[in-house]
This record gives C-alpha cells, structure tokens and sequence, in this order.
C-alpha cells in the first residue's frame, strides 16, 4: 500500500511541477525506461521469496547486451542469450544447493566472471543488435509501443509461474520455513526443496536476459556497463514492493510497483535535473531504509 | 477387530543411550490410547518413529497388517498416520488451504493450481470438525488452538486412519481444552485410532479408552483405563531405583543467596516466592513444560514476561533482565547460566578446550584488557574435574557426551561463581558421567555455592539436592524436603494441583 | 574414496589454507617462466602496490570472523580521496588529514555495526548501500571529474625505502603484525573467535554479541580509512574511480586465506598470504598478456573456488 501512495504522490507533484511529465510522450517513454527493471526486479523476486539475494543480474545484462551485440545474426545471438542465462541460473544454483556456498559469494564471484567475460566481448561500448531486437522494443503494435506489451507479457508469465503454479507455491513455502528458522519445514511437507532453489536462480537469470534484451533494443549497442548496480536496483524495488527479504512473504503486484516507484523516481529526478551522482546516492538511502525498516531475527550476510 | 498400526518390538537408540528399547504397541480403531509415561521414558520418540521423523534401529511396523517404514513425515502421512506435535509444523506465511495441500497440490488442466478445489476440500475437512474457517486465511492468522485444529484437519484431509497428539492441550486454554476434545471424541467415534500423549491426569481420565506405560524407554503395560485410578496408574509410571550415584548431602548455612519475591513467570500466572541459600542445591522439579524453564531463563534476560523481584545477596536485580544483557548481569554478580543445550547454546564444538573454559573467565574483563591464558586454572579444572582428552588444546567436538558436559560445567565452575543455575545438568551423559558431574556439584555447593537446578529426571533431583519445588502451571504447588521426598510424592503434587 | 579422504594427513593438508598452496605454485610458475623477475626490487615495487589492498583485507577478515562482511571499502577510499585532494581544506597539515580520514572511516563503520549488530540488517546491503552513497556524494561534489592534487609528503613518504623494503609494505606487515597480537591476545579477540563460531553459546558464556559485531565493524572502518591513506599516498592525485574493485579483492583475499564466516582457521597470515598470492597473480598474468578482464574472471574465479573448498569440507563434516 505504502508504494503505491508514495508512486501517486510523486506523479501528481511531479505533474504539477513539470510540463512534460503528463505528456502521453513522457509516460511511455516512462513504461520504457522502467521495464528493465520491472523485468529484472521480478526476476530478483524469485530468488528473495526462498530467502536468497542473486548479486549477479547486474553483470548478467551487461553480458545480454554484449552478446546481442556480435557479428552475428539474431537468429543465433538471442537463442544463446537465453542458453548461458540458464546456465549462469544452473551453475549459481548447483554451487548453492550442492556445494554449499553461502548464495551471496556465490552470486557475487559470479557477477566477477561473467563481468570480465563481458569485456572481453566488448571492452567499450558499441556494435549493433539485431533489427528484430530494435524493432520489438523501438516499434508499436496497433498504435501502442511495443513496451507496453512487454510488460503484459512479462507479468503474465511471471504471474503464472509465482502465483499460479506448485512451483510458485513451494518457494513462498520453502521460504517461509527459512524465515522461521526451520529450513527443513517444507521438506517434510515432501517439497523438493533443493530442486525448487535450483529452479528460482534459473528463472531469476532468465528473467534477467530478458531485461538484458529489451535493454539492448533501446540503446541498440552492446554495453559492458549498462548493468552496473542493477541488482542494488533490482533488490530495492523488489523491498520497496513489501516483499520480506528474510523471506516467504511478497507479491508480484508489489514488486512491479516497487519497481515503477523506482523509476518514476528516476524519471522525476531526471526531469527536475538532479545529478546522477546524487540519484546514485539516493536509491542508496532509499535501500538502506526499507531494508533498514524489515526486521530479522538474527545477524548475517 | 484387527487394528490398524502394530509396533513390534521397536528399539532407538541416541548416542549411546537407549530411548526405546523392545516395546510393542497396538492402536485399535475407535479407540483413544493413553501414552503415558514420566519426563524422557521414550513417548515422544516411539511416536516419532511412528510418524517417520525418527527412524527405528530394530523391530518392525505393521499397517492394517503389512509391514511399513516410514523414511519421512510424509511418507507417514500418506499411509494415513497423521502427527500433531506439540512444535507446529505448519508454514504461517501460507493459507490454511495452501498448508493442507502442499506437496500434493491438484492442478487443472491448464496447469494452474486448482485453487477452487483446495478451497472446497480444506472447507470439507474443517467442516467434518465442525469448524468455520475461511480457507484463505493465512495460519499466521490463527490461534494455537485453530492452528492444532488444522492440523488435525490436515490428517483427516489426507484420509488417516491414525492419529499422533503429542500434548495437544498443553497450550490451550479452558474452553478450547473442551473443543478439543469434543473433536478427539469425534475422531474415535468415526473409527479413528487416536494415540494421546498428555501430562494432565483428568483428561486422560476423561477421554482415553486404553493406556500405555513407559518407563526408562521399556513398556510397564498395557491396559484398560475402566480398571484403573489416578493413584495406580501414577504407580505404574514411577518406581525407578535410586542407584547409588549421589553423593551425601552437606550443610547448608542459613545465608540467602537467591530469593524471589511475588514473582510471576507470566504476567498472569500466580505468584511465586522461592530461595536458595549457601552451599544449599535446590530443584525445581515437575512435569516437562510447567514453567521451571521459563523461571530460570527470565532470570537471564530469555524470557521476557516475567515481572516480580529478584534479589541475589540481598542486591536487587533488575526485572525484567534485557536479553543481550541478562547473561552478563548475571555474570557480574557472579551467578553462572548453564544451557541445556549444550551443542547449540553451550559450548564452541569447533573450539578447543581452553578456549571453551577460557571464555568464561575472560569475559567479566573490558574488550581491551589482556586476554591471559588462564594455563593453570585450566589444567587444574580439567585434572579435578577428570576431563578425558588429549589435551587442553583439543577440540570439544572430538570429545565425549560426558567429557562435553564437564567442560561445560567446568567453564563456570572454574570462573569462581557464588550461584550456578542449571538446565539439565546431565543429558545425554553415560551413567559414570553422571556420578562424577553429581559429585562435582555437590562439591562446588560443600564449598559455599548455590545452586538452582531443573530436569527432566525426577530421580535426578531427589538424589542431588537438599530441597525440591515443585512447579505446575507457571507457580509453586509444593516445597518438599529432598530426602524424604519420592518421585510418587512429587508427580502427585503436580497432578493434583 | 571416503577412507582417502578422512586420512589425517590429507585431513590435514585440507586444513590449510589454500592461500599457501596458491601463492607457491604462482611463485614456481614466475620462477620457471620469469626467473629475472624474482629479485627484491622488482618484487618490492609489485607488492607496494597490494599494500592498500592487504590493509584493508585487515578490516575484511575482522568482519568476516564474526560472520558478516563489509563491502563499503569503496565508498570510504573515495571518500578520503577526496577530503585531501579537492583542496576543501586548505593548507591544512598532514595529521589533520590523518585524523580527519580516520574519523570519517570510523564513524561509517559505527554506522554499519550499528545497522548490522543492532538493526540485524543484511550486512552485504547496507554496506553496498552505504558505499554507493559514498561514491554518488564523491562524485557529485567533484562533479565527476579528478578532483585535484594529493599533498607531495604523502607521496614521498609513499616512496621511502628501508633497505630494499619499501615503507608502506613495511607499514602494512607492522599492522598484520598489531592485528595478530590483537586478535589473540585480547578479550575482544577471544569474543571475535566465540562469536564466529558460535554466536548462541558465545551469548549464553557472557560475551556481549552485538557489542561484539558493532565493534568489529567499527573498526574495520578505521582500518578501510588507513587503507584509503595509503592509497591516497600511493596515487598522488585526487580520483573518482580508484580502488572500487578493492573491497571484493580484500573478500577474496580473505576467503583465499581460510577465513570464511566465522571460522578463523587462516588466522591474520593466511590473508596476508592471500593478498601477496594477488600480487603474484597480477604480475604472472601481467607478464603472460593477460589484461583486466583477465582479473576480473581470476577473481570472481578466486572466490568461487575458494568457497566451494571451504563448502565441500563443511558438508563433509556434517
């Protein structure tokens, strides 16, 4: 509830503020500009439901835009986005449930790996993605851009695999138990446990290439640093949307939300010309207070 | 009739002590079964190999006539053998509906869960119990009451013939006790064979049909309840012999170390007054569960509810102690806190045995001064206290339940304490362990300490102490003499209260 | 297999931390491949060069023994960057600087243990946080650009030498050595190894936990201000970049030299190995034309590996 107040406040002041807010232009160019997060922070949703953080996303982009970049057609490149998406998803989840590597330094060597991959493909910025990536992100539909059937899209699977399936299900489970201290709680309910983590980092890396994709449509280059810091994003929208870090408790309606506060703060502080280096500062404060806000029961990572 | 579970013969052993050695049990349908049996006579765990927590090392399960092993809970379940145990294992951040079948969700055609259909089966269930809840609550919502209930509702949902309820009144109050068991009795009447574990005398005078006693982990007997009353079957439970572990009682000095005035465990359970005076060693004895350990652990800052005062050498404590702070409150004057639980709460098993004596030592001093080695003190603790190890320096993981149990009482026995109080002082400790422990104890008071102890072996404490308090229902029912006092005495002033 | 692996001497040979093996196979490796390299000179420029980073592996391996983590190295390393090189305090003397720097450093870290100890916050969060508010205020107040000049003294102590050892190498083995005596010598080290291995049965012995944590945390926020004066020392100029990639570098250090959450086994000197076996590292890939792409991967690399060592042996022992 308290997302949603913040997100109609923040539009009605930044309506009265600017001129350029409310134009039909700026609230489109608005749905564009958020749905990589949107998509990233949904994805982050499925790792912070059974408790975990995935500190990789951010390079992982990067990595997408990259790859799109190649000398190579669409046909092959977008294909191959979506395979190392699930393998980074497989080996970030193997490395958690069977070697027992604590997630965050798991997901953070990681996010090393694939960032020095990354520049390697592409030390600068440049190279031009397939048409058809530019195309299902720059064009429109019926008079509508496309973006906004992206979100559809995107909402609907995730709703469906969250909210609508055993799958769903057994990581708010899985992770209600760890919330409460009893790891093994939905075990014994005959939950496959391991396979279920296993299964959120690979539909949080999936999520995320998606992102990368539609990312790499707008600015129509490779860009070995356009995902810095999106996981410190992803992570804030997805807690600002009421979803326990701890976790077992969340909504994907809260998520996009979150993430749509996010970057309507964005858009605001880009309209009313705040610095970048500030609006850095600022999503920093903003983490630090909702999860500042989030009580747990013991220390740790 | 035939019944419907057999367990033949089924021993478990943990470590190196047996929990349940050879017993055999039936359950019959339409019957309510007593289990009955004194604190750690084996009851929670031959039900636990019942419901596949714990797995048997020998002896065999028969379901309506074949034989079973349950590897899991679930495997328990889906044989139709349905647990409430008295730690509840529902997921609160999920629906009642969600709780009742996850595992085994229906999916429709689409794939998507069959929400309408959980809705309208966990409406069923509940409604055979007579209850009207709303499946869609979240059970973080519920009273403990309703969550047990659901639970059952679980049982009867996955279609149980067979059902486990460890103490399912312990947390309830009055008017539930009664819907409870108006449920229980709805089971039986249904054919249902339900085992029902409870420490209060009326109730299974109430409700059972049969009763089971334990003892020591060994089945006493089987019998009907028609022929029996209050005070046999109290018979039957207790009578272990007193073996000749404890040593001879001291004198104690009339000098008040601990004393408790109009305190309350709870804000609204009674008030109570007890103290400990010099080289004396007290028990606070009783059923499991009745509030000794709450007693104890609100003196340290662990439990939060109790208000009341507490005076240590005639010096105020301040109530109610603060968690982070109340151990070293304590600790500054000079009162030790031995946990019960040593692997978890007491000792550093990764550790070596210094460091584990050491720590106590060094942790009445400021973060900056010198942390001395403490050679001596160690070595000598380790000597009188017949600690069996390598050395000083091995890891207490490597060591013995018993030696583990030294070091950990040697922690506080070598930091120069006036008063220890003590959770079960010997669990899981092999008989000569315990003698030792006994005689260290004994000891420690001859030389002008005090010591405030509970456990869950009622011999234990006759044997060891000079005075016994018996707690029921969060207050003092009874101060008894230890050395005339008898187990009899002691669980008949527990149940009567 | 299980009968090779519980022999002691294998047992034993796992209990080490892999910064030993690892820094003497990439000494081998210089030694077969580049033998001219390994004279003290050369040597002495390439480890001055990991000496901010073994510094702050100091404050890392505090954290990381009573089980949480600071990655807020950066944002305080930018931060003191800044206050002596953009000339907002001018003509002021060098222990000004000195005791500005390190007030600063301790009270982000106060600011963190306090989050951490008392609040109960993930620590990866609010230090990461922290350190991006850090570096957006840096960089917004020197508008993204270099801000300017770093004091010559810094530099030129920077540059003394002590034979063939320069000094900040030998500033950073003195406080290796400070932090060892430290951390066994002290109560609060006896609370760090309790707290690390067990913070339940450290509470219930007398050890005050939070006070523990907050502490640890404070200081290896003074520590992670040291280190930025060394870097600030050891670059001459004002910088918006510098030494972001130097708190990940000092966790990898300290996994690599046996200190993982709570468990101490490496000690003081098993990161101290960790950090000279990154120096090795960067020279070996130097030399074979490896660039930083190269490192990044080695490090991520680094971790990883390191983690599932200590993963594997864990598991085993349950």
């Amino acid at each position: 509830m308290l997302p949603l107040l913040i997100a109609i406040a923040n539009s009605v002041y930044l309506g009265l503020r600017t001129d350029q807010f409310l134009g039909s232009e700026n609230l489109f160019n608005l749905i564009a500009q958020a749905m990589p997060l949107v998509i990233t922070a949904i994805g982050q949703m499925f790792v912070v439901v059974v408790g975990d953080l995935d500190l990789s996303v951010g390079s992982l982009i990067s990595f997408t835009t990259a790859i799109l970049a190649l000398d190579a057609p669409g046909y092959v490149t977008i294909p191959a986005v979506f395979l190392f998406a699930v393998l980074v998803g497989l080996s970030n989840g193997l490395v958690i449930t069977r070697l027992n590597v604590h997630p965050i330094i798991a997901t953070l060597a990681m996010q090393y790996v694939i960032l020095g991959i990354t520049r390697i493909l592409r030390p600068v910025s440049g190279g031009t993605v397939p048409d058809i990536v530019i195309q299902s992100v720059g064009g429109s539909l019926f008079g509508v851009p496309m973006p906004v059937f992206w979100g559809i899209a995107v909402v609907l699977v995730a709703w469906k695999l969250l909210h609508g399936s055993r799958f769903g299900l057994h990581l708010f489970a899985i992770g209600g138990g760890v919330a409460n201290g009893t790891p093994d709680a939905a075990r014994n309910f005959g939950v496959p446990d391991r396979r279920n983590i296993l299964l959120a980092y690979v539909a949080c890396s999936c999520f995320t290439a998606l992102a990368g994709v539609f990312l790499a449509g707008r600015i129509v280059s490779g860009d070995p640093n356009v995902g810095l810091l999106f996981e410190l994003d992803a992570i804030t929208a997805v807690a600002v949307g009421g979803t326990q870090l701890s976790g077992g408790i969340g909504s994907l309606q809260g998520t996009v939300i979150g993430a749509l506060v996010l970057a309507l703060l964005s858009n605001g502080m880009n309209l009313t010309n705040v610095s970048p280096f500030i609006q850095t500062a600022i999503k920093g404060g903003l983490l630090l207070l909702v999860v500042g806000l989030q009580t747990r029961k013991k220390m740790g990572l | 009739m035939a019944c419907l579970v057999e367990m033949s013969n089924i021993s478990k052993s943990f470590g190196g002590s047996k929990a349940v050695d050879g017993v055999s049990l039936k359950l019959m349908p339409g019957t309510v079964h007593a289990l009955m049996g004194e604190n750690g006579a084996g009851k929670s765990t031959l039900m636990k190999i019942l419901a596949g927590v714990h797995q048997s090392d020998s002896g065999k399960i028969f379901r309506d006539g074949r034989k079973v092993g349950f590897e899991t809970p679930r495997e328990a379940l889906e044989a139709g053998i349905s647990t409430v145990f008295q730690e509840l294992s529902l997921l609160a951040n999920l629906t009642i509906a969600e709780n009742m079948f996850l595992g085994r969700e229906p999916v429709t055609a689409f794939g998507t869960i069959d929400r309408a259909r959980m809705r309208r089966e966990t409406r069923k269930a509940l409604a055979a119990l007579g209850l009207e809840l709303n499946p869609d609550v979240l059970v973080s919502e519920l009273s403990i009451a309703e969550r047990q209930f659901v639970e059952i509702a679980h049982g009867i949902k996955a279609d149980a013939s067979v059902f486990i309820l460890d103490e399912p009144t312990a947390a309830l109050n009055a008017a539930d006790v009664e819907v409870m068991n108006a449920q229980i009795r709805r089971l039986r009447d249904d054919g249902k064979a339900i085992v029902y574990i409870s420490h209060r005398i009326d109730e299974i005078f109430g409700i059972c049909d049969t009763m089971t006693v334990l003892k020591d982990g060994k089945l006493v007997a089987t019998r009907p309840l028609s022929g029996m009353t209050p005070d046999s079957l109290i018979a039957l439970m207790v009578g272990r012999e007193l073996q000749d572990l404890f040593p001879a009682r001291g004198t104690t000095s009339s000098e008040t170390v601990l004393e408790l005035e109009d305190f309350r465990i709870d804000p609204d359970s009674k008030p109570l007054s007890l103290h400990v005076n010099k080289g004396e060693i007290v028990a606070l004895a009783g059923l499991e569960g009745q509030g000794q350990q709450q007693l104890l652990r609100s003196l340290a800052g662990l439990y939060r509810a109790s208000t009341g005062s507490a005076f240590i050498k005639g010096k105020a404590l301040p109530l109610p102690a603060q968690k982070p702070s109340g151990i070293r409150q304590l600790q500054a004057r000079k009162v030790g806190f031995v946990p019960e639980d040593r692997k978890e709460e007491g000792l550093f098993l990764g550790l070596s045995i210094a460091h584990n004596i050491a720590v106590g030592l060094s942790s009445v001093h400021g973060e900056l001064s010198i942390a001395h080695d403490y050679r001596e003190a160690i070595a000598e603790t380790m000597t009188s206290m017949n600690i069996r190890a390598s050395g000083p320096s091995a890891p207490v993981g490597t060591l013995s339940g018993g030696n583990q149990q030294k070091v950990l009482l040697g922690r506080y026995l070598a930091s120069g304490l006036d008063l220890l109080l003590i959770e079960e002082p010997t669990r899981g400790v092999d008989i000569g362990a315990k003698a030792e422990i006994y005689n260290l104890l004994r000891s420690f008071a001859d030389a002008g300490g005090a010591i405030l102890v509970l456990s869950r072996e009622t011999v234990e404490l006759i044997g060891l102490c000079d005075r016994i308090y018996v707690v029921h229902g969060k207050a003092i029912v009874a101060e008894l003499p230890a050395e005339t006092a008898t187990e009899h005495q002691i669980l008949n002033a527990a149940l009567s209260a | 297999m299980s009968a090779i692996v519980k022999h002691p001497f294998l047992q034993r040979l796992l209990r080490v931390p892999p910064a030993y093996y690892v820094f003497a196979i990439l000494l081998i490796t210089l030694w077969i491949a580049r033998p001219h390299m390994l004279n003290a000179n050369i040597m002495g420029i390439f480890i001055r060069q990991v000496a901010p980073l073994g510094v702050l592996v100091l404050a890392q391996l505090l954290v990381m023994r009573v089980k949480s983590i600071d990655l807020s190295g950066g944002g305080i390393l930018l931060l003191v960057n800044y206050v002596i090189s953009s000339g907002i305090f001018p003509g002021a003397s060098m222990p000004f600087f000195i005791g500005l720097s390190l007030a600063i450093g301790t009270a982000i870290g106060l600011f963190n243990g306090w989050m951490i100890g008392k609040r109960r916050v993930s620590a990866v969060i609010v230090t990461l946080a922290v350190s991006i508010i850090l570096v957006g205020f840096v960089q917004y107040l020197s508008s993204g650009k270099p801000p300017g000049d770093v004091p010559s003294y810094l530099n030129d102590i920077y540059n003394i030498k002590w034979g063939p050892a320069p000094v900040p190498v030998l500033f950073w083995f003195a406080l290796t050595v400070v932090m060892a005596l430290f951390l066994s010598k002290t109560v609060f080290g006896r609370y760090v190894t309790s707290v690390g291995e067990n913070p339940e049965a450290a509470h219930f012995s007398g050890v005050p936990v939070e006070r523990t944590v907050i502490l640890a945390h404070t200081l290896a926020g003074f520590i992670a201000a040291v280190a930025a004066l060394v870097q600030t020392a050891s670059i001459a100029v004002g910088s918006v970049r510098v030494g972001l990639d130097l708190p990940i570098l000092a966790v990898a250090a300290t996994i690599l030299g046996g200190v993982v959450f709570g468990r101490g086994e490496g000690g003081v000197w098993g990161p101290f190995f960790g950090v000279l076996s990154f120096a090795l590292l960067f020279v070996v890939m130097t030399t074979f034309g490896i660039d930083d792409p190269g490192k990044l991967i080695a490090q991520g690399l680094i971790i990883l590996l390191a983690a599932i060592f200590y993963g594997i042996r864990t598991s085993r022992s349950n």
